[in-house]
């Protein structure tokens, strides 16, 4: 009794602590913005790679990360990916899974990202443009810039009420 | 269990689709690449693929005899803030970058029958490849690629300027 009283007590306290931010996070609008703005980073991010397999491939060699037998498969699946989870984020496709599909990709770039940081490995991230100059990369920033696009995917993830502008929710 | 079906669908139609164009696209490239330095250029293997191995010169000593002999030009792939920063001896510089620009100048001075070896900055370039296969395009016939580029020649204590 006691127990579920105080339980009670903390939720109703939590409610309204955070009423103006989940009448925010709650609203639909906003969960199409996050969605559309999360797809079409997507859907620009695998348009180079698609193009030019072999340059990709390349730079996933530079990350020095992964085995030689798999450069290439991740170098013909990973923008597919990319683009297959940006559309149906964009379009309303299995919103929560193609979302969950963007952070698990965006964690593995991360993780890619940080040992090369913290390893001091001079690379290039091949993030969106793709060129065989040789640019070097800055991990810091694109870390940083990786996670306020993985909050994106977690607001989406965690969305419950209707989606605006969803074909198969 | 729905989203693990949500996200094998979403998954099978990527891998699907990726599997597809690059079977068909002409971009495409092998399911496995070639990427053991030790075993010459790493390369992708793409299907019009630049890596022209017959022509490779993979043995600095022998780079350096035939440099020795005189008889070949030596043209540096890299971009020219590269070959400013250091080439080898007696190279002429022609950034595959700016091949376009460049190449009318090169072929008013290096008629077609001339040998000629490419170099870029070793085997994890393939630049030299690329600009071997453009110069092959423009008629010359003798060409050769000294894949290990600058970074070996300049470690063997080779000339450079």
């Amino acid at each position: 009794m006691f127990l579920s009283t105080a339980f009670r007590d903390g939720k109703q306290k939590g409610i309204q602590l955070n009423k103006p931010i989940r009448t925010f996070f709650g609203n639909h609008w906003i969960e199409l913005a996050a969605r559309w703005i999360l797809g079409v980073t997507f859907v620009y991010a695998s348009y180079n790679k698609i193009l030019a397999p072999a340059v990709f491939a390349k730079i996933i060699y530079g990350y020095d990360l992964f085995p030689a037998v798999f450069i290439n498969l991740m170098a013909i699946i990973v923008p597919f990916l990319e683009l297959v989870a940006g559309l149906a984020l964009i379009i309303g496709f299995y919103p929560r899974s193609a979302a969950l599909i963007v952070n698990a990709m965006l964690l593995v770039f991360i993780t890619a990202l940080s040992i090369n940081l913290i390893r001091g490995h001079e690379f290039d991230c091949g993030c969106f443009s793709i060129n065989s100059s040789g640019q070097k990369t800055f991990a810091g920033p694109l870390i940083f810039r990786d996670f306020l696009i993985f909050a994106l995917g977690l607001h989406v993830f965690f969305y419950r009420n209707s989606r605006k502008l969803c074909i198969v929710s | 269990m729905k989203t693990v079906k949500e996200i094998s669908i979403l998954l099978g139609a990527s891998i699907i689709a990726a599997l597809a164009v690059n079977y068909f696209s002409p971009a495409g490239i092998a399911l496995v690449g070639q990427w053991d330095t030790a075993k010459g250029v790493i390369t992708a293997n793409e299907k019009n693929d630049i890596v022209l191995n017959d022509l490779e010169i993979d043995d600095v000593a022998l780079a350096k005899k035939l440099h020795d002999s005189k008889k070949f030009v030596f043209v540096d792939a890299r971009s020219r803030d590269d070959y400013d920063q250091g080439h080898i001896k007696g190279a002429v510089s022609l950034p595959v970058g700016q091949f376009d620009e460049k190449i009318e100048v090169f072929l008013e001075q290096y008629s077609p029958e001339k040998a000629i070896i490419t170099y870029c900055s070793g085997r994890t370039c393939e630049d030299s490849h690329k600009l071997a296969q453009l110069l092959l395009e423009f008629g010359y016939t003798e060409i050769n690629v000294f894949i290990d580029g600058f970074p070996g020649w300049e470690a063997e204590g080779h000339p450079i300027e």
